[in-house]
């Protein structure tokens, strides 16, 4: 209805790269086949891995569960394909690795498991039910961090949520994915925000948009008007998508270091999860597909597909014509935070907002040996959590890890602002993510440590006396 | 199909035009004017100490860096920067011989030594200058001349300042001696404290164009550059251009020179210490803008930044209150050169998300003591 507008409130730091959205950005999403065989992995989400229900040479249809879990930080993974299962192997993931993964022989019938239905209407369904119907559906956060979309939909009640905001920002230069969803399906993304409203108990909700996408804005506009929904224009600069910037941007609430939106009282989510929630409320279609941009200046044809989960990404280029010349890189996601990968044969995921191929050309420059930094300040500038990225870099690759806790290195959240500005091409955020790593590696070892102490301790009846 | 794939961390994507290259030719391009500037006033001395201070500073480079067996990285033009900015703070009738030992200095041993373009903790040019000043050299860089003087002597015949007996003296390249007289400088007339001129200087001329009824030097004079002194802070409107396109640029941050030209002029404004004389007769534009605003000597935080600026400006501001040296500027760059290191250390800088913004970084001032081994109970 109103629209909010975040060109008063400017966020510290962040950066503004040309968004090179042009040759995809004006591509209707189009479906298209999956393989002949499809490589469904049992990791397509933060949290536990899931458990294949299916083993060599059973039939599964489309929707059928094939891997789930009994943690509750997981969420189950469907079939996008009928056909028979191949194997059950490690295969290389995008994320790096190899990960279990069911291997099904495409039938190319595509029937659907008869056992789907739509959990019925939402409007007066107890939030609870949703948030079942949601985890059903196996949707997680579809902007790429792939979080289990229930857990964000269960804050504990000493967190009441007043505002939820859909992330549709898409500040990542190259992705369209988001945009063209936001033109195509606004009704069903209105509908997403308002079941994810109703499971939260909010009372606000707001899509944003950065103002780079006026032909988004507009169709959402026209969509939401009288009912309720805010569309808030941001203006574009990266990383405006980032959850915290976000929710500064448009409510002037600052998430706490080390906090969660929950704590202040907003849950966001990405647009393409509020219209799989809507599209599984209407068709109970679980999530098997996803709009993913394929793009770059080395694919022939850049389009917004709509791909069956498990595809590999080489039969995606594919269908977007190949490829004009060898590309440099593959990135699965956009250029500052995307997972460059080192073969085209790793699938599609839930996490997979885009495929971006870079000419040899673009990827070259050199990377120093050792980090040079000539202390411009450029990282501390553009850095949007106010962290001294420099600093950061130089203790990590020095292993001063206690200094890294101290200078907050946790509340980096890898945006690459800072070595995308560097003059030196220090490679920042690698450090940064070396250092991260190994003081949750060390905090672990110490934590077990202490548990074994405790339970060492604890039988002689000392353990409160320590500390 | 795709043969051989680049795989590493993110962001893929690279800022193009934002490399150290750019930014000191953009510097260089800034000291443009304030150098052709110097060129019209003291005459052609001045390429001449230019050329000489860029070829000793380009030597040092290349001998330093092979010595050390590093990658030879004159083509980031940070060394010509330096020599150019060590330059323009030698008087114009400093002899060449001075002015490549100080250059070589600046930069084999105050840059290079301490590990290259980043780890230097002084700023080169400015240590090198200090260190000519308490040096016996310091006599050939203590004399100035009146502006335009070279309308007695020519303009291409370039003088440099000559030392015998006690006595100082100007000659030409080739020793033969020349009939200059030494100038006061604005600064050196507020040196001795008493403001009143034939008191000072007796038959010595001020170096400045334009002198009101007085018989001082008029801030038109000053602002303008019509006023002896060193080679590079003459003119205070050609500094402060080239400033304000390094700020535009970019390349500078302008809290700096804000923050000292800012504390300077209150300070003197609340101390009626000649405010605007003070501001336009030493270096301070050149110090402020150029000196002051290296990326590797000063704080990388916003907070910092401010900190040291004032720092600055209050340092400049004592020296001239309590004794007036014409290094002034650069004394107080100097000192804050070492200031840099703390600030970064131990001042905090609000975080996103931070309740309560400290002023000091929880940083440990000694590394702490390794945790006692758990004894063993046998």
């Amino acid at each position: 209805m109103g629209r909010t507008s975040g060109l008063l409130y400017r966020i510290r730091g962040g950066v503004h790269p040309s968004d090179s959205k042009e040759p995809s950005a004006g591509k209707e999403i189009r479906r298209i086949e999956a393989p002949a065989t499809v490589t469904i992995p049992m990791r397509q989400h933060i949290g536990a891995p899931c458990v294949p229900r299916v083993g060599k040479g059973d039939e599964v249809l489309v929707g059928t569960v094939i891997g789930d879990s009994e943690a509750f930080v997981s969420a189950p993974i469907h079939s996008s394909v009928s056909g028979k299962v191949a194997r059950v192997a490690p295969q290389p993931h995008p994320a790096g690795g190899e990960v279990l993964a069911v291997i099904i022989e495409n039938d190319g019938s595509y029937r659907r498991d008869p056992n789907l239905e739509p959990p019925g209407p939402w409007e007066d369904m107890e939030p609870e039910r949703i948030r079942e119907a949601v985890r059903a559906a196996g949707i997680v956060g579809l902007g790429g961090a792939a979080f289990p979309t229930h857990v964000k939909l269960s804050p504990p009640g000493e967190y009441p949520i007043d505002t939820v905001i859909l992330n549709g920002a898409e500040c990542e230069p190259f992705l369209t994915s988001d945009y063209r969803l936001l033109l195509e399906e606004p009704d069903s993304v209105l509908e997403g925000i308002r079941i994810i409203m109703r499971a939260v108990g909010a009372r606000r909700g707001i899509v944003a948009i950065e103002d780079n996408k006026p032909a988004a804005i507009k169709a959402m506009e026209s969509s939401a008007r009288g009912s309720g929904i805010e569309v808030a224009s941001l203006r574009t600069r990266y990383p405006q998508g980032a959850e915290k910037v976000l929710i500064a941007n448009l409510l002037r609430r600052e998430v706490p270091s080390g906090g969660l939106p929950m704590h202040v009282g907003v849950v966001v989510n990405n647009v393409g999860t509020a219209h799989a929630i809507a599209q599984y409320f209407s068709q109970g279609m679980p999530l098997v597909e996803r709009v993913v941009t394929v793009t770059g200046s080395v694919v022939r044809e850049p389009s917004n597909l709509l791909v069956p989960l498990g595809t590999s990404f080489a039969h995606a280029v594919e269908a977007c014509g190949g490829f004009t010349e060898p590309p440099g890189k593959v990135i699965m996601g956009g250029p500052m935070m995307g997972l460059a990968q080192h073969t085209m044969e790793v699938p599609v995921i839930k996490g997979t907002s885009g495929i971006l191929a870079l000419s040899r050309e673009e990827t070259g420059y050199s990377v120093p040996a050792e980090p040079v930094c000539i202390r411009c300040g450029r990282c501390v500038d553009v850095c949007p959590m106010g962290l001294i990225p420099t600093y950061l870099g130089s203790y990590a690759h020095n292993e001063k890890w206690d200094l890294l806790h101290r200078l907050h290195i946790e509340d980096c959240i890898e945006c690459g602002c800072c070595t995308y500005t560097c003059p030196t091409k220090n490679p920042l955020v690698q450090l940064i993510k070396t250092g991260k790593a190994e003081l949750a590696r060390r905090k672990q070892q110490a934590d077990r440590r202490e548990a074994e102490r405790r339970e060492a301790v604890g039988e002689s009846g000392e353990a409160g006396k320590d500390e | 199909m795709a043969g051989e794939l680049l795989t590493n961390v993110s962001p893929h994507l690279h800022k193009k035009d934002e490399t150290i290259a750019r930014a000191m030719k953009d510097v260089l391009i800034a000291l443009a004017p304030a150098a052709i500037w110097a060129l019209v006033v003291f005459g052609f001395n001045v390429v001449l100490i230019l050329a000489v201070s860029c070829i000793a500073a380009a030597i040092a480079e290349v001998v330093m860096r092979k010595i050390m067996g590093r990658k030879i990285t004159l083509k980031d033009y940070s060394a010509m920067v330096t020599a150019v900015l060590f330059a323009f703070l030698l008087p114009p009738t400093t002899p060449l011989w001075v002015v490549a030992i100080g250059s070589f200095i600046a930069i084999a041993v105050f840059k290079e030594l301490f590990g290259g373009l980043g780890k230097n903790v002084v700023n080169p040019a400015i240590t090198a200058r200090l260190l000519l000043w308490i040096t016996p050299l310091s006599v050939y860089t203590t004399k100035f001349v009146r502006p335009f003087y070279w309308k007695d002597s020519g303009f291409f015949t370039p003088i440099a300042t000559s030392f015998s007996k006690g006595v100082t003296t100007f000659q030409t390249l080739a020793g033969n001696s020349v009939d200059v007289v030494a100038a006061a400088t604005p600064m050196s007339l507020l040196k001795s404290g008493r403001w009143g001129v034939d008191v000072i200087t007796g038959p010595t001329p001020i170096g400045a164009t334009w002198t009101n009824s007085a018989g001082r030097p008029t801030l038109g004079s000053l602002f303008l550059g019509l006023k002896s002194g060193c080679i590079g802070e003459v003119s205070v409107l050609l500094l402060l251009l080239g400033g304000l396109y390094l700020i535009w640029r970019g390349t500078i941050d302008w809290r700096i020179p804000t923050g000292i030209i800012g504390s300077f002029l209150l300070l003197n404004l609340i101390f009626w210490n000649q405010p605007l004389y003070n501001l336009f007769a030493g270096g301070l534009f050149l110090g402020a803008f150029f000196m002051a605003t290296d990326w590797v000597t000063s704080p990388v935080t916003r907070r910092g930044k401010w900190i040291y600026a004032v720092g600055i400006g209050l340092t400049v501001f004592l020296i001239r209150l309590l004794h007036y040296r014409p290094e002034g500027v650069a004394i107080a760059i100097f000192m804050w050169n070492f200031g840099t290191l703390l600030i970064d250390r131990y001042i905090a800088q609000p975080k996103f998300g931070e309740v309560g913004v400290g002023v000091f970084n929880k940083l440990p001032i000694l590394p702490e003591p390794a945790p006692a081994p758990a004894k063993k109970e046998a």
